[in-house]
């Protein structure tokens, strides 16, 4: 198997120099970095832009050049006030320098807030108003970056930055960064491949990387013909592609351009997956493996949840481990699918409601929980309904005629 | 000025200062003008100035006239002069 290193991660930008585009952004960005100390110059700077352009990074490159220590936060996940400030209050003031300054080199700290427009919901009560008084009482420099500061809810925190507009990657300097790394990576493309490769992109640098990569895999020397699979960015792709592209990856780097494509359910896909693993592993020790990666997953799809998406590179990482324990044993299979567990949830669902509306009549009348009335009351009931179907009980607990007949038939629940 | 326009002057010569609302000042020097604004693009591998009318991906671009960094269709397509761009690195 080839060195697996994601292109993303090895050509990630080390210095402001080397990120593609958007120079008038980069020198507006080094003037206010170099003019934090005067009294003039606002305290925090909004990047603000399309995905894949250069915010993140140019934050990362900016601070390593300059000798600061990044405090990173993702916004998205931790956007209670609570949150907040457990977190920006001490990496913001001088007091807490010498704490999370690690290297003896470090000018200081920089606060990072990345994805600042994630922050919505009662979730992240407080989120905004909480970051501003950082911002407000700061006394290092603090950078924020957003996909759309539009959002009403960022109104009050673009009064007190600076905003940094990041636009979309040109088509001919998105080519020119392919042409570098098919160089280096030793790919031969035709010019017109790069070429489709950048305007399926949408101006996305990270989108057209991991597309050379995927589509490099399976050829070292790319034509234009070869670029005709890659989907549009804004094609859905369905769990059945998916699964079949999952499965058939000859690479990590392959699995995991292709889940970053898909739009499927991340939960559906690990069922899916856990599903169809003893069909494309019939090696008991590879299956082992497959099944080791997919644990590791779902414990961060856990972790994920509904806000911690900078996880995600992650998951994407173990399933595509997963999906390439042995790439050269890969022979076609039928799919399970949708996945097992969720046709048997589908299968029950019926039942389900009925026992969870005879469990709320039993609670409401006995004072009881949903919980205690279906473990502690409903064997009793059940029981007693069928020694007498149509006795005054079913009516006191206002049983339907045919609640009454599922509670007394019920085997098991 | 509000739109990003600065005025030097003791050159007396106007320069965009800020690029986020480069859409709405393109379009209102347009209308004072009465002549379409168009900026060059500069080459960051020859250096050399051209215009995006140049550019075959002008249906495609988002930011066309804007004063933004490019590369020139000729270096584009000159792999000798772009392996020696390389040897840069």
């Amino acid at each position: 198997m080839r060195n697996d290193l994601l292109w993303v991660e090895k050509y990630r930008p080390k210095k402001i120099e080397d990120i593609v585009g958007n120079e008038e952004a980069k020198a507006t960005f080094v003037e206010w970095l170099r003019g934090k100390r005067k009294s003039k110059t606002k305290k925090a700077v909004l990047l603000y832009g399309p995905p894949g352009v250069g915010k993140t990074a140019l934050a990362n490159a900016a601070a390593k050049e300059y000798g600061f220590t990044i405090i990173e936060m993702n916004a998205s996940d931790t956007r209670s006030e609570k949150a907040i400030n457990a977190v920006a209050k001490p990496a913001t003031s001088y007091v807490a320098l010498d704490a999370f300054s690690t290297s003896t080199q470090s000018k200081g700290n920089i606060l990072f807030l990345d994805e600042v427009d994630g922050i919505a919901g009662n979730e992240d009560r407080g989120g905004v108003s909480a970051i501003i008084e950082i911002v407000e009482k700061s006394q290092v420099p603090v950078i924020m970056a957003a996909n759309d500061p539009d959002i009403d809810k960022l109104r009050p925190l673009k009064k007190v930055c600076l905003l940094i507009r990041f636009q979309q990657i040109r088509i001919p300097l998105l080519i020119a960064l392919l042409q570098r790394i098919c160089l280096l990576e030793h790919v031969k493309a035709e010019f017109e491949a790069l070429e489709h490769i950048a305007q399926n992109s949408r101006g996305d640098v990270r989108s057209a990387i991991n597309d050379l990569q995927s589509l490099s895999e399976q050829n070292r020397v790319l034509t234009l013909q070869d670029t005709m699979t890659l989907s549009s960015r804004n094609k859905d792709i369905s769990m059945d592609e998916t699964l079949r592209g999952f499965f058939s990856a000859k690479s990590i780097a392959e699995a995991s351009a292709l889940l970053s494509r898909s739009n499927v359910d991340y939960d559906e896909l690990l069922m899916s997956v856990s599903d169809n693993l003893p069909k494309r592993y019939t090696n008991p020790e590879e299956l082992a493996a497959a099944y080791d990666f997919v644990s590791q997953a779902d414990m961060y799809r856990g972790r994920i949840g509904t806000e911690n998406w900078h996880l995600l590179k992650y998951f994407y990482n173990s399933m595509s481990q997963a999906a390439s324990v042995a790439p050269e044993s890969y022979l076609p299979f039928e799919f399970i699918t949708p996945p097992i567990r969720i046709i048997t949830l589908f299968w029950t669902k019926g039942k389900r409601s009925t026992l969870d509306a005879i469990c709320g009549k039993i609670g409401a009348q006995c004072h009881v929980s949903h919980e205690k009335a279906k473990h502690d009351f409903v064997p009793y009931v059940k029981t007693l309904l069928q020694q007498k179907k149509s006795s005054q009980l079913a009516s006191w607990f206002k049983f339907t005629p045919e609640e009454a007949d599922f509670l007394a038939k019920m085997s098991r629940y | 000025m509000n739109l990003g326009l600065d005025y030097n002057r003791e050159l007396g010569v106007f320069s965009v200062k800020n690029c986020n609302n480069i859409e709405k000042l393109m379009d209102t020097l347009t209308g004072i003008l009465d002549t379409e604004v168009v900026f060059l693009q500069s080459c960051t591998r020859c250096g050399k100035e051209f215009p995006c009318a140049d550019c075959k991906y002008g249906e495609l671009c988002t930011t066309k006239n804007l004063p933004l960094s490019c590369v020139c269709p000729q270096c584009l397509r000159d792999r000798k002069q772009f392996e020696e761009y390389l040897e840069k690195f």
